[in-house]
């Protein structure tokens, strides 16, 4: 390829990409602005959103309601302990079934991959009646414990650890480390960038979680974020209502908005590792 | 050790299980619809303050609690209309003490023994059958037994710009629309209007929501006479009575006399915007619409009319009429101090009903329809015939619900010309009969 056609190329590159991102940020640039408008002159007509006045009064009925802040709460609860477990319990798995020797670990391995191809419908009725049975609904126990099967997780970090050479382990055993040594303080550090990627996607995945929460917690207390918003929409809300939903919307994304500005980064890699696998 | 890692989670996970208060008030779990609106009415405990569905019943809880504080109410407030959560719920063992429930629906619940009856709680309640409106009776009326405390009912509506009737010379010599009385009169009149506006003469809804074309099929499928529903197993749309009314509705759209392209919310903002003649609405959107009516600045400034759906075919009078309720779901659990305290709950909405009727609805007793304060409301005259002739769909028809949408599906696809009329009547009734066989 020519000089000038690498030139080209990029500036035309750099052009569709430039619009379809554009394209992208128009809806949530148009979910911004409405929630910056009264509802009253929404029913009547969205147009009055590119014109004066807007006001912050969707905001702070927002904060105005005591319950959004325990949504907020409870969403950060769910997701930062599902985070946690997923990462703990998938380092434990895929370094078990990267590393030791068992009866039957291979077997269990495709047992646990088949995870991978069940969607979460088909046994949504057998999950609900366990956790009836259990007298669990209703908390966070119950918000968090189903996420913490994470197949995907596994398999990500099983591979994560086959990767990584069985020298190091070796050294670290020679110079009298236990398993359990070897396994949290020499490998479990290599795996930075799987942890990250599986934190992040484990992370998005139960804050933007809605069906389990909605079959599972119906307390209003125990409702997350997601699933509050649900609720406090009126029977016709995207004419009555729109601007404080619309401000919903915005107060639901700022957390993940502020998570990604902060952990841009880890978050490029994660995807780009991702898409590598 | 291993363990040690394992002991923070495990013992957060307890302690935030554990989490709780000690309260010796009686709680009842009262579990609705119609939004949420705590940071405009969280504090407010008198309902004539409070404007709309949501204002109105979260003031009346409030108001209910101030007046009772040996009670206390947990207020679940769900995604409209509510059902999987409650199904949800009563799977769980679980279920709230009172549930709001459309009448459409509660035969179903009923159908599966999943209510409990209330007819023999009506006298602690200060109140006989009789008290209910026809309409309303029958809509918490299944196999001879009241199953629910209705609060209000409701119907679908014409709501009408009567500014832009007068530019089409559709109204009478008091400045009353006019209404068409049959459909060849309909099509006239939107002839008339179209040409004398450039403007629809018909705002429903075309696309996405289904409920809609659901209920304008179904109220002129009634107005023919004949029952849609013969037996609880059967439905009868495919006939020529339904081939009449879906090549009406295809003739008022493909004569452009409808709008196109408009979910609910578009809908109501063309309304309000003036761009049409007619809106297929529901009684809930009265006040909202007479408020506009009195806005200098709203195109309906001086010029809002309400009137149920006209008469357009030869059968007797009638209008489709739905409601909300109060049901009791059945807990095992549920102790006789919370079962009296539910009670209370409910005894203070049907003294209370005339606040809710402020919404637009149609008030569930006769003692408030009769009286001076509830028709003095604005346009309650011109629409109150509908608590004399609205009968719901008959309550031997146990899936509604999913009826309305498959309905609404086949007669969206056939007056939009995505389907021809016979192929959407004939899977119209072959769905509806699956579902309705498969309970």
């Amino acid at each position: 390829m020519s000089s000038a056609a690498v030139r080209r190329v990029p500036r035309a590159a750099v052009i569709g990409v430039t619009m379809a991102a554009g394209l992208m940020v128009l809806p949530m640039l148009w979910v911004l602005i409405l929630s910056l408008k009264d509802s009253s002159a929404l029913m009547a007509d969205t147009t009055t959103a590119f014109s004066p006045p807007w006001t912050l009064v969707n905001y702070a009925n927002i904060v105005g309601d005591g319950q959004v802040a325990v949504w907020l709460l409870n969403s950060t609860i769910v997701s930062l302990l599902m985070t946690g477990g997923v990462l703990f319990l998938s380092s434990l798995a895929g370094y078990g079934f990267a590393r030791l020797e068992f009866p039957g670990r291979n077997i269990l391995f495709i047992v646990v991959l088949f995870g991978l191809a069940i969607p979460e419908q088909a046994v949504i009725i057998g999950r609900h009646q366990l956790f009836a049975a259990a007298e669990m609904h209703n908390t966070y126990t119950a918000l968090v414990m189903p996420g913490l099967s994470a197949p995907f997780g596994v398999f990500l970090m099983t591979q994560y650890f086959r990767a990584i050479p069985r020298e190091i382990d070796e050294a670290a055993m020679l110079d009298g480390a236990s398993r359990f040594r070897v396994f949290w303080r020499v490998l479990l550090p290599l795996t930075v960038p799987a942890q990250a990627t599986l934190g992040i996607f484990t992370f998005f995945h139960a804050w933007n979680d809605y069906w389990w929460p909605l079959i599972s917690a119906t307390n209003r207390d125990m409702l997350t974020l997601t699933v509050g918003i649900a609720a406090s929409q009126q029977n016709f809300a995207q004419a009555e209502g729109l601007g404080f939903l619309m401000a919903q919307a915005v107060f639901a994304g700022l957390p993940v908005l502020i998570i990604y500005v902060i952990f841009q980064k880890y978050i490029v890699r994660a995807v780009a590792g991702a898409a590598g696998q | 050790m291993p363990l040690r890692y394992l002991a923070f989670p495990l013992a957060a996970l307890a302690a935030l299980s554990a989490c709780g208060e000690r309260d010796d008030r009686t709680e009842i779990t009262v579990q609705r619809f119609f939004g949420a609106c705590q940071a405009e009415y969280g504090d407010v405990i008198d309902p004539q303050e409070a404007e709309g569905e949501c204002g109105i019943i979260t003031a009346m809880i409030n108001q209910f609690e101030a007046e009772n504080p040996d009670i206390k109410v947990v207020e679940n407030t769900v995604f409209w209309p509510g059902y999987d959560q409650l199904t949800s719920q009563i799977a769980a063992n679980g279920p709230p003490d009172v549930v709001t429930m459309h009448s459409s629906a509660i035969p179903d619940y009923e159908a599966r023994d999943l209510l409990e009856p209330l007819g023999e709680d009506l006298p602690a309640l200060g109140l006989t059958a009789d008290d209910f409106t026809a309409a309303a009776r029958a809509g918490v009326t299944v196999d001879g037994e009241v199953m629910g405390i209705p609060i209000d009912v409701w119907a679908p509506l014409w709501h009408i710009n009567l500014n832009l009737f007068r530019e089409a010379g559709l109204v009478d010599s008091q400045g009353r629309p006019i209404m068409p009385r049959s459909t060849e009169e309909f099509l006239e009149h939107a002839d008339r209007f179209v040409e004398a506006t450039g403007k629809p003469y018909f705002i429903q809804v075309t696309t996405k929501d289904l409920a809609g074309p659901s209920r304008i099929f179904q109220v002129y499928m009634m107005q023919q006479g004949d029952p849609v529903f013969p037996d609880p197993r059967h439905a009868d749309f495919d006939n020529a009575r339904g081939r009449e009314v879906l090549k009406f509705m295809r003739d008022v759209y493909a004569g452009g006399y409808s709008v196109r392209d408009q979910d609910y919310a578009a809908n109501v903002s063309a309304f309000l915007r003036g761009m049409g003649g007619i809106l297929v609405d529901g009684t809930w959107m009265v006040g909202q619409f007479d408020a506009a009516a009195h806005d200098p600045d709203s195109p309906l400034y001086q010029g809002y009319a309400v009137r149920p759906v006209p008469m357009m075919f030869d059968g007797p009078p009638v209008s489709l009429v739905d409601g909300h309720n109060w049901v009791m779901p059945r807990d095992s659990s549920r102790t006789p101090e919370e079962r009296a305290a539910a009670l209370r709950f409910l005894r203070f909405f049907a003294e209370n009903d005339f606040q809710w009727a402020r919404t637009g609805h149609f008030p569930a007793y006769r003692r408030i329809i009769d009286s001076a304060q509830w028709q003095g409301l604005p346009h309650r005259d011109d629409i109150a015939i509908i608590t004399e002739i609205g009968q719901p769909l008959p309550n031997y028809v146990r899936r509604q619900a999913p009826i309305e949408l498959i309905v609404g599906e086949e007669v969206s696809a056939a007056f939009t010309g995505a389907k021809p009329i016979d192929a959407a009547l004939r899977d119209m009734e072959r769905r509806t009969n699956d579902v309705l066989q498969s309970f």
